[in-house]
């Protein structure tokens, strides 16, 4: 349903880009423009600015409260945290903590702050502001929305001067380095009444990034200025715009057009059809998602106690695995994502880690093999009927399942199309459901009314989180409240090398014992990664001079976890900005016209429809 | 039945066909039709519905026209004129049985409206009402997606949303034929409300009910595509999911019209027939429109 409005914005699009066009021809309209509305008029011409477009909207500017990719992007441009992943390797790097240590039981971390960094303000930086941050999302639930469970583990916070900070923890926790919480000003929000409420919305705001928020208008766009106290020093540019899109294709037009400059986190089609734009860079590097499809491997609850109508066949591990054989990963690849993705020889953690990622070798790699796949089940006694269908080994039932899709994803349906003729061939038939998202992800996530169905996530640099979506603990409550479960997985094996990971503070054992994990869900198979698709993103060659990407080689633009990009961003120089001025109004005569025919017409012929029908009964 | 009502029918049925055969637009109608019935009835004798598969598709992306592929392919590679054929079987059963089931439905509340007066009338054209009010496709399509995709869903989800302004037809009808002296007569004889309804008024509005019909069908299909395009699918090729599968996978803006003038075409004709056929249909069934024409 949600899809549907935008496919009517979509048509209404069609239908103004068509005015456009009307508009274009005439000569009086020599020059659409429509920078105005975006951010405060034309830009003028002695400032550097680079607008970036998003297909979301910020759900917050409370970084307690932002969920959003957008929004937790802005925030890490706008603020600071602990550590931040290195741009070249992506291992936990300085940011506001110069350095760190832990105690010989692993219990105590000791972060030196940075020295001479300051807030926007001028105020120093100082450890009583990250323990008074930590502090408040320990203590406070409205403060928890978006980063909670990263605290979860911490006993008490403190700071012992200001250069000291020192976090106590319950039990060892390996991704301390990898906090995901911004470090907030305690001067300004200490007076803050109720967090969980809290908008946020004051500026310029106050941070210590190097960006500082200085206009939000509310579904449209925010406005960042370069902040010239950055410790790292003010960032080449003096003003970020990051501008919202209701629909991908309006964004892209919108690149086109030049009303933005760049745009990242394109599908496969937007991707494609900026080729052949002399003025378009095309993006196509190495993602961080990993697309994958999910088995019901007899799904139950926390306690244990079965939940859900998955078919009884998917709980044989020779079932899943024979399906995974009848997968041809590369045909996938090429057919619904246009080439532009890697097929998955690995699990859930995509190659652009390549400090974890874990990919199967030689005899233990399931290729895409369908006589395999009737041995395989064969073999365990899944004997073929008459119509070519397999039934249960005790006889009964067949093996019928359904594979849960979301509505309106072309990319998903045909999926659906070939997993429904490869497993035909191995005696499974296989019907399409589709859900929307909230259904789906209730089906899927808490009642389990499912057999097969599609999934993905997008990685972060430490993969804790992913890994923690095939626990026991992860699957719903008995009153059916979700977990976050990812599969029903549960397994003895799995779960302890996730709490030896999850306490291992050296990291190359850390990394062997997450890749064991991976292996074991690549052979137990309660999900089987299909490809992990590419970071597609495309910007103007003649606004933006150059990017850093993160990681540096073959790494993302926007959307990444980390300010590097931004950071690094050069705009081209400009000698002055095109005068915009007019044509506007210009564009607003034409589409009135345009409208005032249309009608006019549509008139018309009612009125002649109904004189020529009253004709017709007289 | 009596001889003479047989005699009768039969001359009724004759005096029918030539009155229709006059109607040179209806003719053009039949004739579409006919084509379009025999080619979605013949397409699994004369093709290999494994063609339809995916993973058997043997032609290249978007290919253009060619002897092998006369129409061309999709994305996958599967021929569009292999489509275009098993399309037709789901567009065409879709917009058939919708439009029955509406029919269905339009006629009993139309004549249990007209024929009951009072309360039941009342809370019948409530009812009714509150459908015609109701935006259809919107409302069909929120069915879709709660039924989920298949062909019999989507048939509900057609029928259900378009049987009011049927029902309102037919009422007014109904409430005419009742007025005429006869049925009182029948009543008096002892007729009862079932004798009265079958017997009587049903074979009286029954003209009024194919012709609507067929005009039903055309808007039928029109909807099973528009609700195609916008996701609600019934899970099968269909004319609609074609147009949808032409446009999720870039088809125009890639050149490949191939893919998408077929089906559009293909709809717009059936559409076109079905749409002759019932005006020629009313023509000849409504004394008021014979007599002007």
């Amino acid at each position: 349903m949600v899809r549907t409005g935008t496919r009517l914005a979509a048509l209404s699009l069609a239908l103004s880009m068509a005015t456009l066009l009307v508009a274009h021809a005439s000569p009086s309209a020599a020059r659409t423009s429509q920078t105005s509305q975006t951010a405060q008029g034309a830009p003028q011409a002695e400032k550097r600015i680079v607008r970036l477009g998003a297909t979301q909207s910020m759900d917050s500017m409370n970084p307690f409260l932002a969920v959003r990719v957008v929004s937790t992007s802005i925030h890490r441009w706008m603020y600071g945290f602990l550590t931040v992943p290195d741009s070249k390797t992506l291992k936990p790097g300085p940011d506001l903590a110069e350095s760190w240590e832990t105690s010989p039981d692993k219990l105590t971390w000791t972060f030196t702050m940075r020295a001479g960094a300051t807030w926007s303000d001028g105020k120093p930086v100082t450890a009583q502001d990250a323990a008074w941050t930590f502090n408040k999302i320990m203590t406070d639930d409205g403060a928890k929305t978006a980063n909670g469970p990263a605290v979860e583990n911490f006993d008490t916070v403190t700071a012992s001067d200001d250069r000291t900070l020192v976090i106590k923890t319950k039990k060892p926790q390996a991704s301390m380095l990898e906090l995901p919480i911004p470090i907030m000003p305690k001067h300004v929000w200490e007076s803050v009444p109720d967090i969980g409420t809290y908008e946020n919305e004051v500026y310029p705001a106050v941070g210590s990034g190097p960006y500082i928020a200085v206009e939000h208008k509310k579904n449209a766009y925010v406005r960042l200025k370069a902040n010239p106290s950055y410790w790292r020093g003010a960032p080449a540019i003096d003003e970020l715009h990051v501008i919202f899109y209701e629909n991908p294709e309006a964004a892209i037009a919108g690149l086109k057009k030049g009303d933005i400059d760049w745009i990242g986190r394109l599908q496969g089609p937007q991707f494609e059809a900026l080729a052949g734009d002399a003025n378009i860079t095309q993006w196509n590097t190495q993602g961080r998602r990993a697309a994958y499809l999910q088995f019901n491997p007899g799904a139950a609850t926390a306690d244990g106690e079965p939940i859900g109508d998955g078919h009884p066949a998917l709980k044989d591990v020779r079932v899943r695995q024979a399906i995974h054989h009848a997968i041809d990963k590369k045909t996938l690849v090429e057919q619904a994502q246009n080439g532009l993705a890697v097929p998955a020889d690995g699990s859930i953690i995509p190659p652009m880690y390549q400090e974890f990622f874990w990919k199967a070798e030689g005899e233990a790699a399931v290729t895409f093999d369908l006589a395999e796949a009737n041995r395989i089940l064969d073999e365990a006694g899944y004997a073929k009927g008459a119509d070519g269908i397999r039934t249960m080994p005790e006889g009964g039932r067949k093996l019928e399942m359904r594979f849960s899709i979301h509505t309106d994803e072309p990319v998903e349906d045909k999926i659906a199309q070939y997993l429904t003729g490869w497993l035909k061939d191995i005696g499974i038939q296989l019907t399409t459901r589709r859900l929307d998202s909230n259904k789906f992800t209730e089906e899927t996530g808490s009642t389990a009314l499912y057999d097969i169905a599609i999934s993905g996530w997008s990685v972060n640099p430490d993969p804790e989180e992913i890994l923690a979506t095939h626990l026991c603990s992860r699957r719903p409550t008995a009153s059916g409240e979700g977990g976050g479960t990812e599969s029903f997985f549960c397994d003895k094996e799995f779960e302890r090398l996730y709490q030896e990971q999850l306490v291992e503070l050296d990291r190359p054992a850390r990394v062997k014992l997450i890749k064991q994990m991976q292996e074991r869900l690549y052979t137990e198979a309660p999900v089987v990664a299909i490809y992990y698709p590419n970071n597609l993103e495309g910007y103007r060659k003649d606004r933006i001079a150059s990017i850093t990407p993160i990681p540096e080689d073959n790494g993302i633009l926007y959307g990444g976890s980390s300010y590097w990009p931004v950071y690094t961003l050069r705009a081209v120089e400009r000698a002055a900005a095109p005068a915009g001025s007019g044509s506007g109004i210009g564009t607003a005569v034409v589409v009135g016209v345009v409208v005032v025919l249309v009608l006019g017409a549509g008139g018309f012929l009612l009125m002649r429809r109904r004189r020529v029908s009253a004709d017709d009964r007289e | 039945m009596s001889t003479t009502a047989r005699t009768r029918r039969r001359a009724a049925l004759t005096r029918f066909r030539r009155q229709y055969a006059r109607q040179r637009a209806g003719l053009y109608g039949v004739a579409i039709l006919l084509v379009a019935v025999l080619a979605a009835l013949l397409a699994p004798l004369l093709t290999d519905p494994s063609g339809m598969d995916v993973t058997r598709a043997t032609g290249a992306r978007m290919a253009p026209p060619s002897m092998d592929f006369p129409l061309g392919t999709d994305e996958s590679g599967r021929s569009v004129a292999l489509m275009l054929l098993w399309g037709a079987r789901v567009s065409l059963l879709i917009g058939f049985m919708s439009a029955l089931l509406s029919m269905v439905i339009g006629t009993v509340f139309g004549i249990a409206a007209g024929h009951f007066r009072g309360w039941v009338a009342a809370v019948l054209m409530r009812v009714t009402d509150w459908f015609l009010v109701l935006p259809a496709l919107v409302l069909a399509m929120v069915l879709a997606a709660i039924l989920g995709g298949s062909p019999f869903t989507i048939i509900l989800a057609i029928g259900v949303t378009s049987w009011a302004s049927t029902a309102r037809l037919i009422r007014a009808q109904t409430l005419a034929v009742e007025a005429r002296p006869y049925i009182e007569r029948s009543r008096a004889l002892g007729a009862g409300h079932w004798h009265v309804m079958t017997r009587h008024v049903l074979p009286n509005v029954a003209p009024l009910v194919l012709a609507n019909t067929t005009l039903m069908v055309a808007s039928a299909i029109v909807t099973e595509s528009t609700l195609a395009f916008l996701g609600a699918g019934s899970g099968q090729v269909s004319w609609g999911t074609m147009l949808r599968g032409s446009y999720d996978w870039g088809a125009a803006t890639s050149g490949a019209w191939w893919y998408v003038l077929p089906p559009g075409l293909c709809i717009i004709a059936v559409v076109l027939a079905f749409t002759l056929c019932g005006r020629a249909l009313e023509t000849v069934l409504n004394p008021r429109l014979r007599g002007a024409s």
